[in-house]
């Protein structure tokens, strides 16, 4: 049976190329049919801010990327309420309908579910 | 189980590493690495992503008096004939080029070399797959 | 399932020993390498909210770190060398680096 793996994204995504790089481990992932999970926490939240414009700053759009993953197989997808609240976005209007909004004391227990963790 | 103690397991690591040569931690995910095979361990894969495509850089160059990272990685690889990828999105876009991908996109500098290997995360994930454990280094 | 969390970056300029914290499972330990061994500076609020998880905090130090920056170990931390890392990351179900 294939071990699972959850990405856990922490960088804002126009602050360089992890943001990117951190979905492209998921995106790869989802490709070779795996187990994976998604969590968005801390900066990593505001790759779901509403009304991005990533060519302001002559970048590629992620948010294309992140609504195909549930076409590529990876429908494990979270952000930690917390982050979400402390940096002020609404919950309901994040960029990715199929998020799940975990509380912080949920977290831990999200990690247990996976056999494996890359936080980058 | 108290740390220190001998484990009697005989685990297969996948090692990745995020961090250039003279990040703190290259050293320690060297000596990690280090360790695990003297304890008896196996290292599946070495995949280096993000900055840790510098780590592999033939380019770097050190003052003679501190360690030479690259040289011993490249090394340890090699001695231990050892599975060493370098991700190829990651490396092309901090030039981190091979023969290959150097006259692909004709550029005038080859600063990747054997043991190390360009090729796509798909070797992180299959390398996560074979794995016990794995273990990831990047930051200070 | 068990979690050995391993963070390199300093308290004081990042938020990364906070969140963990937050999310860290009772059968979870936490290995300070790098500029996280600042955690263990006296006196500190790092080291006051570790000291505030109590003894079912598990926490270890890479011995190398604290020593280059004359670090003394309290008692609710244990120093580790690297053959000492790798049977914490046997002993874990996994490894969670903070990178």
């Amino acid at each position: 049976m294939a071990q699972s793996l959850l990405i856990i994204s922490r960088q804002a995504p126009w602050s360089g190329p992890g943001a990117r790089e951190a979905l492209d481990i998921v995106l790869a992932g989802g490709a070779f049919d795996l187990p994976i999970g998604l969590l968005f926490l801390d900066d990593g939240v505001f790759q779901l801010a509403p009304g991005q414009k990533a060519a302001a700053v002559q970048q590629k759009d992620l948010s294309a990327n992140l609504q195909a993953l549930p076409l590529f197989g990876v429908e494990q997808l979270f952000a930690c309420g917390a982050s979400v609240a402390e940096r002020g976005l609404d919950p309901a209007a994040l960029n990715l309908d199929e998020v799940q909004v975990l509380a912080p004391a949920e977290l831990g227990a999200l990690i247990d579910r996976f056999d494996q963790v890359i936080t980058l | 189980m108290a740390p220190g103690l001998q484990t009697e397991f005989y685990m297969k690591f996948a090692i990745a590493l995020f961090s250039a040569a003279h990040a703190p931690s290259s050293r320690r995910a060297l000596a990690f690495a280090q360790a695990a095979l003297a304890g008896g361990h196996e290292i599946v894969r070495l995949f280096f992503y993000q900055d840790g495509v510098h780590s592999a850089s033939d380019n770097i160059v050190t003052p003679q008096d501190e360690a030479d990272l690259p040289a011993q990685w490249r090394n340890f690889v090699s001695e231990h004939q050892l599975d060493g990828v370098v991700c190829i999105a990651a490396a092309l876009r901090r030039g981190v080029l091979n023969q290959e991908e150097a006259a692909r996109y004709q550029r005038p500098a080859v600063n990747l070399s054997a043991p190390w290997e360009l090729s796509g995360l798909g070797q992180l994930h299959d390398a996560v797959q074979a794995a016990d454990r794995l273990i990831c280094f990047g930051g200070p | 399932m068990s979690t050995l969390h391993v963070l390199s970056h300093s308290p004081f300029t990042d938020s990364r020993l906070t969140s963990c914290l937050r999310l860290l499972g009772p059968q979870d330990a936490i290995l300070l390498c790098g500029d996280a061994v600042y955690a263990l500076q006296p006196g500190s609020a790092p080291l006051a909210a570790l000291q505030a998880r109590g003894e079912t905090l598990a926490l270890y130090v890479l011995a190398e770190d604290h020593q280059a920056r004359g670090l003394v170990v309290p008692a609710l931390a244990t120093s580790v060398d690297y053959p000492a890392f790798v049977a914490l990351s046997i002993q874990y179900d996994k490894v969670n680096s903070w990178l």
